[in-house]
């Protein structure tokens, strides 16, 4: 295929687009770190290329019917053959397209975030490093390929949370980051070498064909799956390894952006509607899925409903959306997964880029001082929010609420009906934590006085970054009240993969979109009652019961037992045998080995008084006894 | 038994016998020349291997010049022929301790190759074929011997001279 | 039809044999350098027996080899032999054993305590 490669113009539209920005990373990293302006157009220029790629390629095979596979030789061991390459379907080139949009507008939107920051070359590198390492996993015809990139992934999130790496709290939550998803990436690499064990290759395709059923006998499948799906746990952040994600905020807000809502824990959920059928073809492992999703979503929500910090509480509603996406594609519904996914990349990146600019504003993360200090006077970063966070609710119009109804649709067609009730439970705590913030920001109880150089920004060039920072708020809203109404041509699209597995669209229930929108306008209105209506104490029914309060805001402890564990454990426990292996046994056993041997040298000199016909012998003598051990 | 394999028999007894003889000699002039009567009984069995050429260059070099050099450094050093037992017991036993065990190993390894159950056939080199093959084919190594013995020559001068200098750290 | 290889095989390894233990053994320098012609010589003749065997020349040519090694060897051995005499007057290697460093037996039970 190396030769042919120039000619066809889809795999070199899918190569510009997606190495463009790997490119940019080593131009900016080589040549200039000290020429901030420079590296900004570079970095932009690349985000605009594979944008322009990705939207061509989703535009040139919106009616694919089979996935186009490219792949070249990249290693050869023994019988294992390693290729390389690129395959386009309906599931890759919706994610390409998502993440290449996101990443264009976050990186623009940066440019009046960052601006001025000592890092900013440093800071649009690794941007560039993240997206290509997320658009190439997300193309990755083999398992293989799509791992390295995963780590890829989990290394760039790293750079990127501990950005300001100054600050001890920022290296704290890069280093967590890393640590906690790589505890997944172990179960998940188990699991890929489970695969290669009995299938002989990684390809994607190949896996998810129902021939794996045949391979593999059924325990191996379902451990399998179990392991890929701790791998996806880690990275989506899903019960138990979720406390990664609150934290991850210590970097830029452009960056939780991006992280929350395209790549980083999005590459968990786009790993299971990659691998959808495999997981389709165990059942444990998609009631295990299934289970996990909603205790994350239902134990992120109450965290959300407690909490203080404006980035926190959206970092919490990622989590139980993710809980949500894994609850729909564990149900079955691929249509389901990848439309929230998209829906979501698109609201969230709107909700923390919304934040970021009151965090830029004011300087504090608070939302009871941002409310304080007049966060309703920036009228659209707030509009915005609201539209967001009505998305995030489900509120009708909005996008969120024709995903997630697709997504109930789904749950309401399982036998069992827990896990509709938990989603509803869900849809209901949404509404409330989502317009918790917005009604505290919008009713504040004592408006500070009308300081007009304090709501405006001031100077023509703050005026600029602030509209460069507001353009990609403008287009994101209107994506999230758009994407609602393109439901049907996306089903139909996705419809193209993995024909025959999508059962038919669940029981469309007449009543569920109504008993839908009912429950998040009621957990709306009891938000208004509780901190939007005047005269209200602007405290939450959780803050009157101070245990609760604490246990949600405390993270139900997993940090605090994670934490407990790795003390009682790791360290006193396996460390001390550990510790005390090391220093009796084997500092032991060293220490002894080494002055045994100076004893020896010292009895043997004693013996041998140094003439030389002993050290002839003793040549001999090791001659004949390597023949032995040659010959027998 | 072959007349070939007779020959050979009698040789390897004489070589054996004779070297034999020359190790355990107090006398390092009786050394010598026993081990002259091996290396001449060497160089027959090269001649009955099919090597003429090298029996004869044997011959030369190791039974005259080499057995010779042997003899003027015997007559040279004096050495002290009171000294205690020829071969003293503490060197002897894990000589024949080690020596024992490599001739288990070698008398496996010769009894098991089955390269070894090959019976050799007469064959010779004639001295013109054996120099065309060796400067065709070898001339690389011929320049690599030459300078090894041009080194050889280098570092007895060196030795021998009659002054030695005196390197005053060590100890004499 | 000569013998078989095998029987060359241990004919060389005895010869070996011997000129190992008149270096190890003989309590002569001169001798210690007579068994290396020993082994030398040893070394010889299976390459010439190899070289019948399969009718190669390459077992000749390195027998020349052998030869300019054995002279070369001896030429060096001897002349450090008559140096080494000169200066200490004896050829008895026990003599030579000034790179040994004899400890002492407070210094070796100090050395067993620590």
């Amino acid at each position: 295929m190396a030769s042919c490669w120039i000619e066809n113009s889809t795999l070199l539209t899918a190569i510009v687009g997606t190495w463009a920005p790997f490119v940019t990373f080593v131009l900016i990293m080589l040549f200039t770190r000290h020429r901030p302006k420079t590296s900004a157009g570079l970095s932009l220029a690349s985000a605009t290329v594979s944008l322009a790629s990705a939207l061509v390629l989703l535009g040139g095979h919106w009616n694919l019917q089979r996935p186009l596979e490219y792949t070249g030789r990249w290693l050869v061991s023994g019988d294992i053959y390693i290729p390389f390459g690129y395959l386009l379907d309906p599931v890759s080139l919706l994610m390409l397209t998502v993440v290449a949009i996101i990443g264009f507008l976050v990186q623009f939107y940066s440019l009046g975030y960052m601006a001025g920051d000592p890092g900013f070359s440093r800071y649009f590198a690794l941007m560039s490093l993240f997206l290509w390492s997320m658009m190439c996993l997300t193309i990755s015809p083999t398992l293989f390929q799509l791992y390295i990139f995963w780590e890829l992934v989990g290394l760039s999130s790293y750079f990127l949370i501990g950005f300001w790496y100054e600050k001890f709290s920022a290296g704290q939550a890069g280093k967590k980051a890393f640590v906690m998803t790589r505890l997944g990436d172990v179960a998940m690499f188990l699991g890929v070498l489970l695969i290669l064990l009995h299938l002989g290759n990684l390809n994607i395709l190949e896996i998810d064909s129902p021939k794996i059923v045949g391979l593999m006998p059924p325990e191996m499948l379902t451990l399998a799956a179990l392991l890929i799906f701790g791998g996806i746990i880690g990275k989506s952040a899903q019960f138990p390894l979720l406390t990664w994600l609150p934290d991850a905020m210590q970097g830029p807000s452009p960056v939780s952006a991006l992280l929350h809502s395209s790549t980083m824990v999005a590459a968990g959920v786009y790993l299971f509607e990659r691998l959808f059928p495999f997981f389709l073809f165990s059942s444990t492992a998609t009631t295990v899925g299934l289970a996990i999703g909603t205790i994350s979503m239902l134990l992120a929500s109450t965290m959300a409903m407690v909490s203080r910090d404006i980035k926190q509480i959206w970092a919490y509603s990622t989590i139980s959306q993710l809980g949500f996406m894994l609850m729909g594609l564990d149900a079955g519904g691929l249509f389901a997964g990848a439309f929230h996914l998209t829906t979501h990349a698109a609201f969230k990146a709107l909700l923390f880029l919304c934040a970021g600019v009151f965090i830029h504003q004011y300087g504090t993360n608070d939302i009871y001082d941002l409310a304080a200090k007049g966060t309703r006077r920036m009228r659209v970063p707030m509009l915005c929010t609201i539209i967001g966070a009505g998305a995030l609710a489900g509120l009708p119009p909005l996008s969120g609420f024709f995903s997630k109804e697709v997504i109930l649709a789904k749950l309401a067609g399982l036998p069992n009906p827990i896990w509709l009730v938990a989603a509803l439970l869900g849809v209901f705590l949404t509404a409330y934590y989502a317009f918790r913030p917005i009604f505290i920001m919008l009713f504040p109880p004592s408006l500070p006085a009308a300081n007009a150089s304090n709501a405006a920004p001031e100077g023509t060039r703050h005026r600029l970054l602030y509209r460069i920072m507001v353009g990609p708020l403008v287009i994101l809203a209107g994506a999230t009240v758009a994407l609602g109404f393109l439901q049907t041509p996306l089903r139909n699209f996705l419809a193209g993969q993995y024909t025959g597995l999508t059962t038919a669209g669940g029981a469309h229930l007449g009543w569920l979109p109504y008993v839908t929108s009912l429950l998040a306008t009621g957990g709306v209105a009891l938000t208004w009652w509780e901190f939007g209506r005047p005269g209200a104490r602007q405290t939450g029914f959780v803050d009157g019961i101070p245990v609760i309060a604490r246990f949600f805001a405390e993270r139900w402890y997993l940090d605090r037992l994670y934490r407990a564990i790795l003390d009682h454990a790791v360290d006193r426990g396996i460390s001390a045998v550990l510790a005390q292996n090391d220093t009796r046994v084997i500092d032991g056993s060293i220490d002894g080995i080494s002055r045994g041997t100076v004893l020896a040298g010292r009895l043997a000199a004693l013996i041998n008084a140094g003439m030389i016909q002993y050290r002839l012998l003793m040549i001999f003598a090791a001659t004949v006894l390597l023949s032995l051990y040659f010959f027998f | 038994m072959t007349l070939h394999g007779l020959i050979f028999y009698l040789l390897a007894s004489v070589i054996l016998a004779s070297t034999g003889m020359a190790i355990t000699r107090r006398n390092l002039v009786h050394a010598v020349l026993y081990l002259v009567f091996s290396f001449i009984g060497s160089a027959l069995l090269f001649c009955l291997f099919g090597a003429p050429f090298l029996a004869l260059l044997q011959v030369i070099i190791y039974a005259g010049a080499i057995m010779v050099v042997f003899l003027f450094i015997v007559m040279m050093v004096k050495p002290d022929l009171s000294e205690g037992t020829v071969l003293p017991l503490r060197q002897l036993l894990p000589m024949v301790l080690f020596g024992f065990m490599y001739a288990v190993v070698g008398v496996l390894v010769a009894v098991t190759d089955p390269a070894g159950r090959a019976v050799l056939e007469t064959a010779v080199a004639k001295p013109t074929e054996f120099g065309h093959y060796v400067f065709a084919r070898h001339y690389l190594a011929v320049e690599i011997i030459s300078l090894i013995l041009l080194i050889g020559l280098m570092g007895a001068l060196h030795l021998g001279r009659e002054k030695v200098p005196k390197e005053p750290e060590e100890p004499s | 039809m000569i013998v078989p290889f095998g029987h060359v095989i241990v004919l060389a390894g005895a010869l070996f044999l011997l000129g190992i233990t008149c270096a190890v053994c003989r309590r002569n320098l001169i001798m210690v350098v007579l068994g290396v012609e020993i082994m030398l010589n040893a070394a010889s003749i299976i390459f010439l027996a190899g070289a019948l065997r399969w009718f190669s020349m390459e077992g000749q040519v390195f027998v020349v080899m052998v030869l300019a090694i054995a002279a070369t060897e001896v030429a060096i051995g001897l002349a450090l032999i008559v140096y080494a005499y000169r200066r200490t007057g004896s050829v008895d290697p026990i003599n030579f054993n000034c790179l040994n460093e004899q400890p002492t037996g407070s210094q070796l039970a100090g050395f067993i305590r620590e």
